[in-house]
C-alpha cells in the first residue's frame, strides 16, 4: 500500500474490518497495514496468531465481513408488531459525548455533521443549566414526513422516520419544517465514506452529496434484536432504548418497564404543543448522577 | 470505540516487535485470564463456557485462542480443545460424553486451560456443577393466572430431588433484552409459583415469553428455561395502508379537491386554445 | 392619450401603427450593449452555478440551520413580481381603467419573464437537481412543493395564454406592415397571427376568451402567491407559523407588481420613444394604485409583526427582537421605511407621482420587496425551537457567497433579457387595443 494511502485510510480501514479486527487482538488491523509483502500477485497479509504463529493469509479474505443491509424498498416496512421508542435520562447525562462518538463512527460522519447533538440547556435564568442529547425524535405525527414532496422520507409501522438518499431531491423542505432541527444535510462531497456497501435507509451508508439525513435509530441493528450503537455507548446509562408495544426499554445494564419509568420519574417530550408526537422521552434533570460542568474549550457550542 | 482501536494499535505494534525479536523475548508476557461457566440453556443443552481475555490496562477479549477442556476427577481427562470466538469465548457442548466423571454426589468437575503464546502467558480454571433440571409451567385457579417453577437436582445415580431455597428469577422476553419482574426461592418441594403479572404487554396474539433463571448458582451454574403463554395484553395490529397527509397515498378528498380545481382551470385552456383554431379557420367576412 | 382629437380615426389608427410598430425596426446600439451586459451577466451566474453542481451546495453559505437562503428569497421574490400580468390585465381591466390599457403587454410579459426565472431558481436551490422528475415519479400531493410546482406551470400556462391572445391582432399587423425584418421573425409573425383578418368573427372570439381568462386568471393569481406563503405557514418555524401569511404575501406581491411596472414603463417610455402613450397620466394612475397596494401592505404587515410583538412568546419573541433592535434591524427598518413608509407618503402628493420620482420611488420599494423576502426566509430560520449549539461557528450566520449573489444577479439579467428578447418581436403597446373604431361589432357586445 502506498505510503500516502496509507496515512488517510486507517479510519476507513478500520471501519470495513472492525469485526476481525476487534476479534484478533494481535493487531490484525494493523499488520495488514504495514506488514503487507509487495510484488506478489494475490496480495497476501502477515498475521501474528494469538498463539504466537505467523500465518499469511489472502487480504481478500480478511477485509470487510460481508454486510447485507435491507434494500430501500423493504427498509419502507417497519419490523412488524414493534413501535421503537427512546427514553434519555438528562439527571445521568455529563456530556461525555460517548453517544456523538459511536454515532459518528457508526454512520462514518465527520465531526462536523453529526447525527446526536448535545445541547446545553437552561429553562430559565435562575434553574440549573443540564445537558440535553438531542437525537432525531421520530415523530408519530412527523412535519419532515408531511412536506416532503417525493416521499423520500417516510414513517414506518415500527415508528421510525427514514430518509431514502436515493430519492431525496434536496429541497430541504423537511429540514425548515423539522421543528427540532434534526436533519443534517450533505452540503458538500462526503468525506470518509465507504462508497463500496451497498445502500440502505437502514444504515444511511453511503451518504450522498445533495441529500438530507438524520438519527435513524440505527435500523439494521434493531433488526438483529440489537439496541442502537449510541445506547451501548453511554458509560452512564443515560440512554434507553425499547419498544412501546411490550412496554419495555432497557439501557444495555438494566431493563425497565417504560410505563413505569415514565411515571416514576414524570417523563415528558420535548415541545409538546407542536403536536408532533415524539418518540423520545426525556426523564427531568434531577437527583443528579454528576454536577453540571460547563463544556471544555474548544469543543464546538 | 476509538480509544478500543488505540489499544488494538498499540497492542499490535507491541505484537509485532515482539514477532521480530523471538529470541530475545522471555520476560515482557502478558497476563491472560480464563474464567468459565456452566450453561443449560431453554433446550436443556449444557455447556462450558469458557472465557479468554488479556490484560491491557483493562481486560480485553482474547479470540483465536485455544482452549483445552479436561474432566477432573483424580486424573485430568482431556475432552476437547475450543479456539476462542470474536467475543473470546470457547463453548464445549457437554452432551451425553462418557469421559466426563461424575462423584456419588452427582457433580461434575471441570478445569479450562489456555497454555499462552510467545507473548501471552497461561492461565487455567477450575470449577465444579451439578446437573437440574428447570420447568416453567402456567396454571390458572379461578380467576388468578399462575406461573409455577419447579426445580430438581440429579444425583449420582441419576435420580432426581427437589432444590430448596434455590433462588429464580423471572423474566418476560422483550426485543433487546430479558425484563426482569420476579425474584423468589423455591420452597421444601423445590416449587415457586407467583401470580402472573397481567399488566404485561404480549404481541399482537398476546402471546409471550416467559424465562425463569437461575443465574451463575454456586452449585447449579446457570440454569434456564422458557415457557410461551398468551395471556399478554394483546397489542393492536397497526394498519399499515392509510392514507393521511403523512402517508404515501394522499387523502381522498385532497386528491377529488386538487383534481377539480386543476381540471376546473385547465379545461378553460382547452377551450381557449380550441377557440384559437377557431379563429384560424373563420372565413373573411369582408 | 393622444391630445390632437380633432383628427380623424383613420389618421389617428395610422399614426398610432407607425408610433407603436417603430420600436420593432429601429436598429438600437444601445440596446445591444445592454443585452451583451446582461449575458455576460448569465454568463457569471452559469459559471457559478458550474462550481455548485461540481462541488454541491457547499458553495453556498448556507448550512443545516440557514438551510434556505437567498435562492428561496428570491423565488419568493421572482412569484410576486409575476403577480403583475393579473394585477393589469385582470384587475384593472374587470374594473373597467382604461388607462391601464397600455400597460397591459408589458405587465404580461414580466409576468412570464418572472415565473421563468422562479421556476429555475428553484431548481437551482435543489440539491439534486438531476432528480428533478421525481418529483412527477414520486410526487406526494399532500406537499406543499407539489402544490406549488402545480400552480406555478398553471400560471405560467395562463399567462402565456393571455399574453398570447391579446397579441393576435398585433402579430397579424407585424405579419402586414413590418418589412425589412428577418425571413424567421415573417414566419413568426404568419404562423402565429393564425390567419387573422379583423373579421368581427374573430373580434368575438377573440374578445369572448380574453374576458374569460381575465376572470379565470384572478383566483389563480391569487393562489400562485397563496401557496408560495403556504410553503412557509405549513412549517413548525416561529416567524412563519402565521395565518396572515397568506394575504401578506399577496399583498406584497400586488405592491412589488405595481413597482415593477412603474419602473419598466418609464424605461420603455424613454428607450422606444413611448410618451406620447405611456403618458404622465398614466404614471399619475400608477402612482395613486401604488399608494393603495402599499397601504394595502402596510396593514398586513402590522397585522404579521404586533400580535407576536406584543406577546413576544419564546423564540417567536426572540425573532422579533432580532428584526426590531437585533442583527437584522438595520436591514429591517430600511425596509419598512424606505421601501413601504416612504412610497405612501411622497407618492401622495402630486409631484412625487411624476415619472422621475417615481421611478426613483419604485426601485426602492422593488429593493424592499426583495430585501423584505429575505427578512422573511433567513431570520426565522436562525431561530428554531431548541438552541443552535454543537455545530460550527459558520453555521450561526448568513453571508451569501459571490456565487449565490452571482446566481442571483444572473436570475435578474436573464428575467431582464427575456423582456428585452420578447419587446425586440412583439410591440410593447397593444396597437389594436389602442386604435379607435375599428371593432364596431364587439363594441356593442
Amino acid at each position: 500500500m502506498a505510503n500516502k494511502k496509507n496515512k488517510h485510510s486507517r479510519r476507513q480501514f478500520f471501519s470495513k474490518t472492525v469485526p476481525v479486527a476487534i476479534g484478533t487482538i494481535g493487531g490484525v488491523g494493523l499488520v495488514a497495514q504495514s506488514c503487507q509483502q509487495a510484488n506478489n500477485d494475490e496480495e497476501k497479509i502477515s498475521l501474528l496468531s494469538a498463539d504466537g504463529q505467523l500465518v499469511e493469509v489472502n487480504k481478500s479474505a480478511l477485509t470487510k465481513v460481508p454486510y447485507k443491509p435491507v434494500p430501500p424498498d423493504e427498509a419502507r416496512k417497519g419490523i412488524p408488531g414493534k413501535h421503537f421508542v427512546m427514553v434519555v435520562d438528562l439527571a445521568r447525562c455529563r456530556n461525555a459525548r460517548k453517544c456523538v462518538k459511536s454515532c459518528d463512527h457508526h454512520h462514518q460522519l465527520t465531526p462536523d455533521r453529526p447525527f446526536i447533538k448535545v445541547l446545553r440547556m437552561q429553562d430559565n435564568k435562575t434553574s440549573a443549566p443540564y445537558w440535553m442529547p438531542k437525537k432525531c425524535f421520530h415523530c408519530d405525527n412527523p412535519p419532515c414526513v408531511k412536506v416532503c414532496p417525493v416521499g423520500a422520507t417516510y414513517k414506518r409501522s415500527d415508528g421510525l422516520v427514514l430518509i431514502d438518499n436515493e430519492r431525496c431531491i434536496g429541497c430541504r423542505f423537511c429540514m425548515a419544517a423539522c421543528p427540532y432541527s434534526a436533519r443534517v444535510f450533505n452540503w458538500g462531497e462526503p468525506k470518509h465514506q465507504d462508497g463500496d456497501r451497498p445502500y440502505s435507509p437502514e444504515t444511511s451508508i453511503p451518504s450522498q452529496v445533495g441529500t438530507v439525513e438524520k438519527c435513524d435509530f440505527c435500523p439494521d441493528m434493531l433488526r438483529q434484536n440489537k439496541v442502537p450503537h449510541c445506547i451501548t455507548a453511554c458509560p452512564n446509562g443515560a440512554l434507553y432504548f425499547g419498544d412501546r408495544n411490550a412496554d419495555s426499554v432497557t439501557n444495555g445494564s438494566e431493563t425497565v418497564r417504560l410505563s413505569t419509568l415514565l411515571k416514576d420519574k414524570a417523563g415528558y417530550r420535548y415541545h409538546e404543543e407542536l403536536g408532533t408526537e415524539p418518540n423520545v422521552y426525556y426523564l427531568p434533570p434531577v437527583d443528579r448522577s454528576f454536577p453540571f460542568k460547563e463544556a471544555p474549550e474548544g469543543q464546538p457550542s | 470505540m476509538k480509544s478500543l482501536y488505540k489499544h488494538i494499535l498499540i497492542i499490535g505494534l507491541v505484537v509485532i516487535i515482539a514477532a521480530g525479536n523471538v529470541f530475545a523475548q522471555k520476560n515482557k508476557k502478558k497476563t491472560t485470564r480464563i474464567s468459565v461457566e456452566y450453561v443449560k440453556d431453554h433446550n436443556k443443552t449444557e455447556t462450558l463456557v469458557a472465557k479468554l481475555r488479556v490484560k491491557e490496562k483493562r481486560y480485553i477479549s482474547l479470540n483465536d485462542a485455544i482452549v483445552k477442556f479436561y474432566s477432573v476427577s483424580d486424573t485430568s481427562v482431556l475432552l476437547d480443545k475450543i479456539r476462542t470466538n470474536k467475543d473470546g469465548e470457547a463453548i464445549f457442548v457437554i452432551g451425553d460424553n462418557p469421559k466426563i466423571f461424575k462423584d456419588s454426589l452427582g457433580f461434575m468437575a471441570f478445569e479450562v486451560e489456555y497454555d499462552g503464546s510467545t507473548s501471552l502467558k497461561g492461565s487455567n480454571k477450575k470449577i465444579a456443577v451439578k446437573q437440574s433440571n428447570l420447568e416453567v409451567s402456567f396454571f390458572q385457579k379461578d380467576t388468578i393466572k399462575f406461573i409455577e417453577v419447579e426445580a430438581n437436582e440429579i444425583g449420582g445415580n441419576n435420580q432426581t430431588s427437589p432444590v430448596k431455597g434455590l433462588k429464580v428469577l423471572f423474566y418476560v422476553k422483550g426485543t433487546f433484552s430479558l425484563f426482569n419482574f420476579a425474584k423468589e426461592k423455591t420452597d421444601n418441594k423445590g416449587k415457586i409459583k407467583i401470580e402472573f403479572p397481567v399488566t404485561m404487554p404480549g404481541d399482537t396474539n398476546g402471546e409471550l415469553t416467559i424465562v425463569a433463571k437461575v443465574e451463575e448458582d454456586d452449585i447449579y451454574g446457570t440454569v434456564e428455561s422458557m415457557g410461551e403463554i398468551n395471556w399478554g395484553i394483546p397489542v393492536p395490529l397497526v394498519k399499515e395502508k392509510q392514507r393521511g397527509l403523512g402517508d404515501t397515498d394522499a387523502p381522498l378528498w385532497m386528491v377529488y379537491t386538487l383534481i377539480t380545481l386543476l381540471s376546473a382551470v385547465w379545461f378553460h385552456y382547452l377551450y381557449v386554445i380550441f377557440m384559437i383554431i377557431k379563429i384560424k379557420l373563420a372565413k373573411r367576412s369582408f | 392619450m393622444i391630445k390632437n382629437e380633432n383628427i380623424s380615426d383613420e389618421q389617428f389608427n395610422q399614426k398610432v401603427e407607425k408610433d407603436l410598430l417603430a420600436h420593432l425596426t429601429v436598429n438600437q446600439k444601445r440596446n445591444n450593449i445592454f443585452i451583451f451586459l446582461l449575458i455576460a451577466i448569465v454568463l457569471v451566474g452559469m459559471f457559478a452555478y458550474y462550481r455548485q453542481i461540481r462541488y454541491g451546495l457547499i458553495v453556498t453559505s448556507m448550512r443545516d440551520y440557514t438551510s434556505w437562503g437567498v435562492y428561496i428569497s428570491n423565488f419568493v421574490f421572482f412569484v410576486a413580481i409575476s403577480l403583475v400580468g393579473s394585477l393589469i390585465s385582470s384587475m384593472l381591466k374587470l374594473s373597467k381603467a382604461t388607462w391601464s390599457t397600455p400597460l397591459t403587454r408589458i405587465s404580461e410579459i414580466i409576468a412570464i419573464a418572472a415565473i421563468f426565472c422562479a421556476s429555475i431558481i428553484i431548481i437551482v436551490d435543489m440539491g439534486r437537481p438531476d432528480r428533478f422528475l421525481n418529483v412527477v415519479i414520486y410526487g406526494r400531493i399532500q406537499s406543499p412543493i407539489l402544490w406549488d410546482v402545480m400552480i406555478i406551470s398553471t400560471y405560467l400556462v395562463i399567462s402565456i395564454l393571455l399574453l398570447y391572445l391579446s397579441l393576435i391582432p398585433d402579430l397579424a399587423l407585424c405579419r402586414d406592415k413590418l418589412t425589412g425584418v428577418s425571413g424567421v421573425r415573417k414566419w413568426f409573425y404568419r404562423v402565429f397571427s393564425v390567419n387573422w383578418k379583423g373579421s368581427p368573427e374573430q373580434y368575438k372570439i377573440l374578445h369572448s376568451i380574453i374576458a374569460m381568462l381575465s376572470i379565470v386568471v384572478l383566483p389563480i393569481a391569487f393562489a400562485i402567491h397563496t401557496v408560495t406563503s403556504w410553503l412557509f405557514s405549513t412549517t413548525w418555524r416561529p416567524g412563519w407559523d402565521s395565518t396572515n401569511l397568506g394575504p401578506y404575501f399577496v399583498s406584497g406581491a400586488l405592491m412589488a407588481g405595481a413597482a415593477v411596472i412603474i419602473v419598466a414603463m418609464y424605461f420603455i417610455r424613454n428607450v422606444y420613444n413611448l410618451k406620447e402613450y405611456l403618458t404622465d397620466k398614466v404614471f399619475d394612475h400608477m402612482g395613486k394604485l401604488l399608494v393603495l397596494l402599499s397601504l394595502i401592505y402596510l396593514y398586513f404587515n402590522i397585522n404579521e409583526y404586533l400580535g407576536p410583538a406584543f406577546k413576544m412568546v419564546g423564540v417567536e419573541g426572540e425573532h422579533i427582537i432580532e428584526l426590531f433592535v437585533g442583527k437584522y434591524a438595520g436591514m429591517y427598518w430600511a425596509v419598512q421605511i424606505l421601501g413601504l413608509i416612504l412610497p405612501i407618503v411622497i407618492l401622495s402628493f402630486a409631484w412625487g407621482r411624476k415619472p422621475l420620482p417615481m421611478l426613483i420611488i419604485s426601485m426602492l420599494a422593488l429593493l424592499g420587496a426583495w430585501f423584505k423576502r429575505f427578512l422573511i426566509v433567513i431570520p426565522s430560520l436562525q431561530h428554531p425551537y431548541l438552541p443552535i449549539q454543537d455545530v460550527d461557528e459558520s453555521y450561526r450566520h448568513y453571508i451569501p457567497t459571490w456565487e449565490e449573489w452571482a446566481i442571483t444577479f444572473a436570475s435578474f439579467a436573464a428575467c431582464l433579457l427575456i423582456i428585452t428578447f420578447l419587446l425586440r418581436v412583439l410591440p410593447a403597446i397593444p396597437i389594436w387595443e389602442m386604435k379607435r373604431g375599428v371593432e364596431p361589432k364587439s363594441q356593442e357586445a
